[in-house]
């Protein structure tokens, strides 16, 4: 009996594997890990693009105070991560986050900062929370997370330089339809999350 | 009677495979949103007729056009994933496909409003069925995305199509085009779903 529960046993330990958080990039790890995890992860990828579109709509000044913002939160949750705390519901917020900046860069009002700022802090600190590693020690997570935040902020920067040195008629309306794209694809997933 | 559980607990365990957060494929979730509109020939020629109007109304619509219809669209999808029904989805797939058709075959030129909604009122129809379909799971981003980004594309292919309408030819090239997808439209209705 003892000897069918030790094979048995065995068994089971030789079958399993490990446990992952995301499994977006098998094979790399640590600090550039982390900086694929957004670019593979299609609900990171819509919200940055939206936001980073939105962004770009703005006035200098404004600009720079919501991309600070972002860097400042996506700091925080890295902080808050690496400090062994677990949030739910990140990912629906990402998805809250494309929703809202795809719509806002379709209708390009870009004057909304009572709505973009705080958008913005929500969306760097839903970003590293989602994005918790497969990795098991402390410095292994904070690498990974280290390069999925600089991942995240290159690619709204980029985007809202994008938007901004976007000025022709289509090239703006390129932004725009792209932005409704955005606003799309995520109201139809946060609906079908919502409704099963 | 041991052995035979122990058996089957270690079939069972490997036949497991790792949970993971992440489990869609963004290539798959995304090429099956794609070819979501693309192999629906109702909603290849519907998505084609709004950017040939979009392109035959000129400015403001056709840019107006593709920013809103995207927008309605997922309202549409929200009221299929949500269960609430709209009557008769498919003959409205196949009617937007008759009427936008005849819109551009006719050189019909309503009002920007009125364009707006009736194209808004079609692309309830055609979210609603994307919408019913739509895939439960991790790969829902990438599926919407491939197919709002197909119906996108398919109206910068009419669009683009409908730049011809500058040009004498070109303008008969598009109403040509408009009458036969107004055909296709017929085609849908009366064959069998």
């Amino acid at each position: 009996m003892i000897a069918r529960c030790a094979v048995g046993a065995a068994a089971l330990l030789m079958a399993t594997t490990s446990a992952r958080a995301h499994d977006v990039a098998s094979g790399v790890g640590g600090f550039y890990g982390g900086l694929l995890h957004p670019l593979l992860v299609p609900a990171h990828m819509l919200a940055l693009v939206g936001l980073g579109l939105w962004i770009g709509q703005h006035a200098s000044r404004p600009r720079a105070v919501l991309l600070g913002l972002f860097a400042a939160s996506l700091a925080a949750g890295v902080i808050v991560i690496v400090s062994a705390f677990a949030v739910t519901g990140a990912d629906d917020a990402i998805l809250v986050v494309a929703a809202v900046a795809g719509l806002a860069a379709a209708i390009a009002r870009p004057q909304w900062l009572l709505v973009s700022a705080p958008l913005s802090a929500i969306a760097g600190a839903a970003i590293a929370l989602d994005s918790v590693p497969q990795e098991i020690s402390m410095t292994a997570t904070f690498l990974a997370l280290a390069g999925s935040a600089v991942a995240a902020f290159l690619m709204v920067m980029m985007m809202a330089d994008l938007t901004v040195y976007w000025r022709r008629d289509w090239q703006r309306i390129a932004i725009r339809i792209a932005g409704s794209w955005i606003a799309a694809s995520a109201i139809l997933v946060l609906a079908l999350r919502l409704a099963r | 009677m041991n052995a035979r559980l122990a058996a089957c607990l270690v079939t069972f365990v490997l036949a497991a495979s790792p949970a993971a957060a992440h489990t869609g494929s963004m290539a798959g979730g995304f090429l099956g949103g794609v070819a979501h509109p693309v192999f629906g020939p109702d909603h290849v020629v519907a998505m084609v007729a709004v950017g040939l109007w979009g392109a035959f109304l000129g400015a403001p619509a056709i840019w107006l056009l593709p920013v809103v219809f995207p927008l309605v669209m997922a309202f549409g999808g929200v009221l299929g994933i949500v269960g609430v029904p709209i009557p008769a989805v498919e003959t409205g797939i196949a009617g937007s496909a008759v009427v936008l058709g005849l819109m551009v075959a006719l050189k019909v030129r309503p009002p920007l409003w009125l364009a707006g909604v009736l194209v808004g009122a079609f692309a309830i129809f055609h979210g609603h069925a994307h919408g019913a379909e739509l895939p439960a799971g991790a790969d829902a981003v990438a599926y919407s995305a491939g197919f709002v980004i197909a119906t996108g594309a398919l109206h910068l292919c009419g669009i683009a199509f409908g730049l011809l309408a500058r040009w004498p030819a070109g303008r008969l090239a598009v109403q040509t085009a408009g009458g036969a997808i107004a055909l296709a439209g017929i085609v849908f209705l009366i064959g069998p779903r």
